[in-house]
């Protein structure tokens, strides 16, 4: 389950779920939503895309190894759901398949190509949250828009 | 002065004098410094709304910072930094923070001036809206974004700026250059240091708008308060203008988000605890404080030559429309970034200035300011919300006394987007624009909602606030007569 917090500027995504996969899919879901859902796309038919998070090394960023950090998996989760949005006006429908690793998520994403709108600039690290809690995970992210 | 308390955000303040307030050391665990912001009762009022004080606390954390967190009077709560701050840090403890620039590097305004007046431009001035929303594109990322200038070499615009654009396309012209900041061009910039994910992004933007609160307006001189200053910026009562405000694009997000992540990655290799993940930094001096300065200056130089662009599209827009004799005649009065990191000297020190929705604003006799605008000050652009009136200022010497040569950045908000949303209706606002003479051209009546009026704070107050404050003084009001809406 997720809903919209206020914010001044920007826009918060506040999630409840029971299972760390589900916080995921959620997002997806979210996402979908804000970007006008399906309907960017008209009757256009659907694909398929893989995501992977972290993605290929970035300049000098160090792997993740093993770390385990949920919170940075979710902000890259999105990341990656944006970038395809702009890149490819691909809009994500549902999340057909995900493995969820210590290190990292590797999905398989159902949606369909159109043109969503331009909303999400980035997503912020800003009071990032993945943790037990509530109905079993509880996650914040703040996207800039 | 006796020292006034009051409670504002849960955080107390005291108030040093009649413009600004302090958040002492100690309101917020692990403060270095104070955090102090320029202000009046009312606008307090609206601040102490949301968490913008609790973040200018949380900014005073951060490893070398100097004298103070401080805060222009349109703060508002951000990520990680409140928008409207300014933190100055130095070496050798001093970090740099991609967080402190934002996702939009060097966003920032341009102006342009018309060689002619509102009665002059009379039934021309709807035409001339369409034509510019018909040449520049609008929205961020997919249709719409990625007709940008053809031709462009990547490497050489993120290495050189807008003079890439004038070299190889021929677009804009020297005077532009010399009426930038900076030239329109930070040497420090290295295209090796962006990611190919950002290259990517950007490749397809240079000139064109993006979403949010980008904005091209049309607009006419209301009134002038510094005829000096207004007759060195070439602006006369009536004058028709042209404020552009656009930065980075795809490119700039995607180099700020790289480098918090990365930084992230690190911190506890540099020994760096923090507040809140977004203000993810490293020392200056560090390989990756190097790298991100290198790459923030190349998105710094893209975003100028991004505006270029615009400007080149909007001379175009007026040739068609008002003829080629006026559109050679369009001369830009300055460009100016309100997002952005740079090395300054203040005193005798070698600092490094963090802008986040902040303005530098250099007094006169400031060697950097152009040999046209010497003797009177920097110009600084203050957009207002739509349907409101925009401010020319140049800056004073009491910005390089109190906020490391700073000013405010704009109106600033004071409602979320969710929650104008709920109170404004984008069609309904649109017809109010209309028939209070101002041509709309947006994309969507929801997007055109969140940039409400009401959404944001009295433009008029916040730039007394910076005049009484000694940061900068007004030289002309501007008033819409078009909007062009990302």
């Amino acid at each position: 389950m997720y809903r919209w917090a206020e914010h001044t500027a920007e826009v918060e995504l506040q999630i409840e779920a029971h299972s760390e996969r589900e916080v995921f899919a959620d997002a997806l879901a979210a996402l979908t939503d804000l970007l006008g859902g399906p309907r960017a796309a008209g009757d256009a038919a659907p694909v398929r895309r893989t995501v992977t998070v972290p993605p290929e090394p970035v300049l000098d960023c160090p792997p993740a190894g093993p770390r385990r950090d949920r919170a940075a998996l979710l902000a890259g989760w999105l990341e990656e759901l944006v970038f395809l949005g702009e890149s490819e006006g691909f809009v994500a429908t549902g999340l057909a398949d995900a493995d969820l690793r210590p290190d990292g998520l590797s999905a398989t994403v159902e949606g369909v190509l159109g043109a969503p709108p331009p909303l999400v600039k980035a997503v912020t690290l800003h009071g990032l949250m993945f943790e037990p809690g509530g109905p079993g995970y509880v996650a914040r992210v703040v996207l800039d828009v | 002065m006796s020292l006034v308390w009051c409670s504002m955000s849960e955080l107390a303040l005291r108030q040093l004098d009649n413009e600004l307030w302090e958040i002492p050391i100690g309101s917020v665990p692990g403060m270095r410094v104070p955090g102090r912001l320029f202000a009046d009762a009312e606008l307090l009022a609206a601040i102490e709304r949301d968490h913008s004080l609790e973040q200018l606390g949380n900014v005073a954390t951060l490893p070398g910072i100097v004298e103070a967190s401080l805060a222009m009077p349109d703060i508002h709560q951000g990520y990680g930094f409140p928008v409207g701050g300014v933190a100055a840090t130095e070496e050798p403890d001093g970090v740099v923070s991609p967080g402190g620039v934002g996702y939009d590097i060097n966003c920032g305004v341009r102006l342009l001036a018309l060689p002619l007046d509102v009665d002059a431009l009379g039934a021309r001035r709807e035409p001339l809206v369409h034509e510019l929303s018909r040449r520049v594109p609008v929205g961020a990322g997919g249709r719409g974004a990625r007709e940008g200038v053809a031709g462009a070499d990547l490497a050489r615009v993120l290495s050189l700026g807008p003079r890439a654009l004038l070299e190889d396309l021929g677009i804009g012209t020297e005077a532009d250059l010399e009426l930038t900041e900076s030239g329109g061009r930070l040497p420090e910039a290295d295209p090796a240091a962006v990611s190919a994910r950002a290259r990517e992004r950007g490749a397809s933007q240079i000139g064109t708008l993006g979403s949010g609160n980008h904005f091209l307006e049309l607009q006419a001189v209301e009134r002038i308060y510094d005829a000096a200053a207004a007759a060195a910026f070439g602006l006369e009562p009536g004058q028709v203008t042209v404020l552009i405000h656009s930065g980075s694009r795809g490119l700039g997000h995607q180099v700020c988000t790289d480098f918090v992540k990365r930084m992230d990655a690190k911190l506890a290799g540099y020994g760096i605890r923090l507040p809140d993940r977004q203000l993810s930094c490293a020392p200056i001096g560090s390989p990756d404080g190097q790298a991100y300065l290198a790459a923030m200056a190349a998105a710094a130089n893209f975003a100028w030559a991004n505006r270029a662009a615009i400007a080149d599209r909007v001379r175009h827009g007026v040739a068609r429309v008002l003829g080629v004799a006026t559109a050679r005649e369009t001369r830009q009065v300055y460009d100016v970034a309100h997002n952005v990191a740079k090395l300054e000297e203040h005193g005798a020190r070698r600092l490094c200035v963090h802008r986040k929705g902040a303005t530098r604003a250099f007094p006169p006799r400031h060697p950097e300011i152009p040999a046209a605008y010497r003797e009177v000050g920097q110009p600084v652009f203050i957009p207002g919300s739509m349907g409101t009136a925009s401010y020319v200022l140049t800056g004073r010497e009491g910005s390089m006394r109190r906020s490391f040569g700073t000013t405010c950045h704009g109106a600033g908000r004071r409602q979320s987007r969710t929650a104008v949303r709920k109170s404004v209706d984008g069609a309904a606002l649109r017809r109010q624009l209309e028939a209070d003479g101002i041509v709309v051209r947006a994309v969507s009546s929801r997007g055109l909602a969140e940039e409400a009026p009401q959404a944001y704070k009295d433009v008029d107050n916040v730039v007394a606030v910076v005049e009484r404050a000694g940061l900068a003084a007004r030289v002309a009001r501007l008033r819409p007569i078009g909007v062009v809406k990302g």
